[in-house]
C-alpha cells in the first residue's frame, strides 16, 4: 500500500506525466467500472457452473442447431483479434506513422480477443475435462485441429506483439515508476528484461520487431480463414462457399476497426489524450474503416448474390429465411446498419469526428456480432438431409439464460483483460521518437518534450 | 327406488371382484403348469437355400404344435430378426427358417443364430445361441494398409497435408522462438555491460 507520506511521482517530462499518470492513481470511476464487470463474470460463472453441472441441455442447442452464440461469439472474438495485425503489421510496413499511437491499445485488444475466443471454445464443450482429447488424439485431416493450432500460436503471437513494443515503455515504468505497490515495481523489473536503451538492445529489437509484424501477416490471414473452413469444411446451405475465407477475413478487419475507434474513444475521454489522439486520428480511422467495410460489402455481394439469383432448393430456404423470413429483421439490421448506412454516413467528414464515429462504430460491432450470429445458426436449421420426426424444439434456437449470461460474461472479461492492461502499461507508446503524427505536432502539444 | 340402486351397484362390484378373483386364480395356476419347452436346432443346407429347422419337445418328448419361436443374427449393436413376423411349430413340432444369404459374418464367415420363445402362455421364456459357418467372411482392412486419405484413421492423413501443415507450423514456430532466442539476447546485453 502506497504511504500517504511518500513523495509524489515525479515524472521527466509533460508527455510521461499524461502518458504514465494513470499507472499511478486509481480513480473510483475505475474501481466501479471493475466491480460492474466482476459482476457479470460471476453471473456468467454461476451460469457456467449449472451447465458444467447439468450438462448442455440448459442450453437452447440441440441436434440441428449444435453451434449456438458461444461459437457466434467466438467467430467474433477471432474477427476482432486480427485488429493486431491490421495496425501493427499492415499499417506498420506500410510506413503509416498516423497510425503509432494506435498500435497498442490495437495490440491489446488483440490479446483479449484471442484469449476469450479460445476460453469460449472449451465453454462450447459438454465435456471440458476431455479437451486434451483434442491433442492426445490428434488427427491432422480435421479442421478443428488446424484451428486449435492457429489459435494457440496466434495467441503467442500476439502476445509477443504486444510485449516486444512494450518492452522499452516497461524499462521506463520501472526506471520513473516510484510510488507504486512492490508488486508492480517487482512485475515491471522481471517483464524489462534489463532494458536499458543500449543501442545494441534496441537494434535488435529493431530487427526481431519487424521479423513479427512480417509474419503476423500470414498468420492471421490463416487464423481467420482456418475458423471459415470450419464452416466452409462443413455441408450446410450458406457454407458451402468458397468465399468464405475472404468474406470472413475481410469482415473481422472491418469489425477489429470498429473496435479500436470504440476503444480510443473511451480511452482519450477517460484517460485524458486528447493530445495524443487527436481527431485526425479519428478522421483517418474512418476512412480506413470505409475502404474496409467496402472491401466487406463487395464479398458479401459476391456470398448473396449466386445463391440468391438461383434459388437452389435448401440453400434458396436459406436465403428466403434471411432476406424476408424470420432472420430478415437481423440481416437487414445487420446489412444496413451495420455496413451500408456506415459506408455512407462516414464518407461524409462531420461523421468521422470523435462522437459521431464512435457510434456508427457501435453500430458496426454491434452488426459484427449479430452478422456472426446469422451465419452460424440459421445455416444449421437447413440440413441438406430434410428434418424428420424431431421434437418440435430442435427446429427453433433461442438462447437460453444461461448463454446469454455465460456470452455477456465472456465480453465482461474481454473488456476486463482491456481494461487491466491498459492500467498496468502506457497505452501510448512513449519511448518512440518519431510516432508523433504531423497533426499532434502542428498542434504543438509536444513542442517542448524531449526523448 | 334408492334401494335398488345400491343392491344393483353392490351386485355389479360383487360380480367384478368375483371376476377379477377367478382370473387371478387361474392365472397363478396356469404360471404353475408353465414348462421348459426342448428346443433343438438343425441345418439344412441344399439346392443353394440356407434353413434353420427347428424341432419343440415337451417334457414328455411328445411335439409342442403351435409354438412360436423367434431367430436373430447378433449384429454388433443389436439382434437382426430373421424369418417370418410369426413362425409357428406344424404338428410335428418342426419349423423351418430360411436363412438370408447375403448376411455378413466375421472374418471366417461364423454368424450366432439366436432362438428364443418370448413371452409364451404354456412355456418359459428360452433362449438358445447356435454358431454357424453361414455368413459372409468380412475381409477387415489392415489398418497399415488402409490407403491414405482424409477421411483415413490418424495415422493414415495424406501425406502432403502431413507436409504443408508441418511446415507451416515448423516455420511460424521457428520464428518465435528465434524472437524468444533474441529476447534472451536483449537481456544479456545489459549484464555484459553491467
Amino acid at each position: 500500500m502506497r504511504n500517504s507520506n511518500m513523495k509524489p511521482q515525479l515524472f521527466n517530462s509533460e508527455r510521461e506525466k499524461d502518458l504514465l499518470g494513470h499507472l499511478v492513481t486509481t480513480s473510483l470511476k475505475y474501481k466501479l467500472w471493475i466491480a460492474f464487470l466482476l459482476l457479470i463474470i460471476i453471473i456468467g460463472g454461476y451460469a457456467y457452473y449449472r451447465q458444467l453441472t447439468l450438462g448442455l441441455v440448459v442450453t437452447a442447442m440441440r441436434d440441428y442447431t449444435s453451434w449456438g452464440i458461444y461459437i457466434s461469439n467466438f467467430v467474433f472474438f477471432v474477427a476482432i483479434s486480427l485488429v493486431g495485425s491490421l495496425i501493427s503489421s499492415i499499417l506498420k510496413l506500410n510506413k503509416n506513422e498516423w497510425a503509432k499511437p494506435l498500435t497498442r491499445v490495437s495490440e491489446i485488444i488483440a490479446v483479449a480477443a484471442i484469449i476469450c475466443a479460445a476460453v469460449i471454445i472449451i465453454v462450447d464443450m459438454g465435456r471440458p475435462d476431455r479437451f486434451f482429447y483434442v491433442i492426445t488424439h490428434l488427427r491432422i485431416q480435421s479442421p478443428i485441429i488446424w484451428d486449435v493450432i492457429i489459435i494457440s500460436t496466434y495467441l503467442i503471437i500476439s502476445l509477443l506483439l504486444l510485449y516486444l513494443s512494450l518492452l522499452p515503455d516497461i524499462a521506463l515504468c520501472r526506471d520513473r515508476l516510484t510510488t507504486i505497490p512492490k508488486w508492480k515495481k517487482w512485475m515491471y523489473r522481471i517483464t524489462a528484461i534489463n532494458w536499458t536503451n543500449h543501442p545494441k538492445q534496441i537494434k535488435l529489437l529493431k530487427k526481431v520487431s519487424r521479423v513479427l509484424a512480417i509474419t503476423v501477416l500470414p498468420v492471421a490471414f490463416a487464423i481467420h480463414t482456418v475458423t471459415s473452413w470450419l464452416f466452409a469444411t462443413t455441408w450446410r446451405p450458406g457454407w458451402d462457399s468458397t468465399n468464405l475465407g475472404p468474406y470472413f477475413v475481410s469482415g473481422a478487419f472491418m469489425a477489429g476497426a470498429a473496435a479500436i475507434i470504440f476503444t480510443m474513444y473511451l480511452m482519450r475521454k477517460h484517460l485524458k489524450l486528447e493530445a495524443y489522439i487527436t481527431e485526425y486520428h479519428f478522421d483517418k480511422m474512418g476512412r480506413l474503416l470505409v475502404l474496409l467495410s467496402l472491401v466487406y460489402l463487395y464479398f458479401n455481394i459476391n456470398e448473396y448474390l449466386g445463391p440468391a439469383f438461383k434459388m437452389v432448393g435448401v440453400e434458396g430456404e436459406h436465403i428466403t429465411e434471411l432476406f424476408v423470413g424470420k432472420y430478415a429483421p437481423l440481416y437487414w439490421f445487420v446489412q444496413l446498419g451495420g455496413l451500408v448506412f456506415p459506408i455512407i454516413l462516414l464518407i461524409i467528414k462531420p461523421f468521422r469526428k470523435p462522437l459521431p464515429l464512435f457510434i456508427i462504430s457501435l453500430f458496426v460491432i454491434l452488426g459484427a456480432w449479430i452478422k456472426r450470429f446469422l451465419i452460424v445458426i440459421p445455416s444449421l436449421q437447413h440440413p441438406y438431409l430434410p428434418i424428420q420426426g424431431v421434437d418440435e424444439s430442435y427446429l427453433h434456437y433461442n438462447p437460453t439464460w444461461e448463454e446469454w449470461a455465460i456470452t455477456l460474461s465472456s465480453f465482461a472479461w474481454l473488456l476486463l483483460i482491456i481494461t487491466v492492461l491498459i492500467k498496468l502499461f502506457p497505452v501510448i507508446p512513449i519511448q518512440e521518437k518519431k510516432e508523433e503524427s504531423k497533426t499532434v505536432v502542428e498542434q504543438n502539444t509536444l513542442k517542448n518534450e524531449t526523448f | 327406488m334408492r334401494l335398488f340402486n345400491f343392491l344393483e351397484i353392490h351386485t355389479l362390484k360383487l360380480f367384478f371382484l368375483t371376476g377379477f378373483l377367478v382370473f387371478n386364480t387361474s392365472l397363478i395356476h396356469s404360471q404353475e403348469a408353465m414348462e421348459d419347452a426342448n428346443i433343438s436346432i438343425s441345418f439344412s443346407d441344399e439346392n443353394d437355400s440356407k434353413t434353420i429347422i427347428a424341432k419343440a419337445l415337451d417334457q414328455s418328448g411328445l411335439p409342442i404344435e403351435d409354438l412360436e419361436l423367434y431367430f436373430f443374427v447378433k449384429r454388433t449393436f443389436s439382434l437382426l430378426p430373421i424369418g417370418d413376423s410369426f413362425n409357428v411349430t406344424d404338428e410335428n413340432g418342426l419349423l423351418e427358417v430360411e436363412f438370408p444369404k447375403d448376411l455378413p459374418g466375421d472374418t471366417d464367415g461364423n454368424v450366432i443364430i439366436i432362438t428364443k420363445i418370448i413371452e409364451s402362455d404354456l412355456y418359459n421364456d428360452f433362449s438358445m445361441e447356435t454358431i454357424k459357418n453361414w455368413g459372409i467372411p468380412v475381409i477387415l482392412e489392415d489398418p497399415k494398409v488402409e490407403k491414405r486419405s482424409l477421411w483415413a484413421a490418424a495415422a493414415n492423413a495424406p501425406i502432403t497435408l502431413i507436409i504443408c501443415i508441418s511446415s507451416m507450423i515448423l516455420a511460424v514456430w521457428y520464428i518465435i522462438f528465434y524472437i524468444l532466442f533474441k529476447l534472451y539476447k536483449i537481456s544479456k546485453i545489459t549484464s555484459i555491460q553491467h
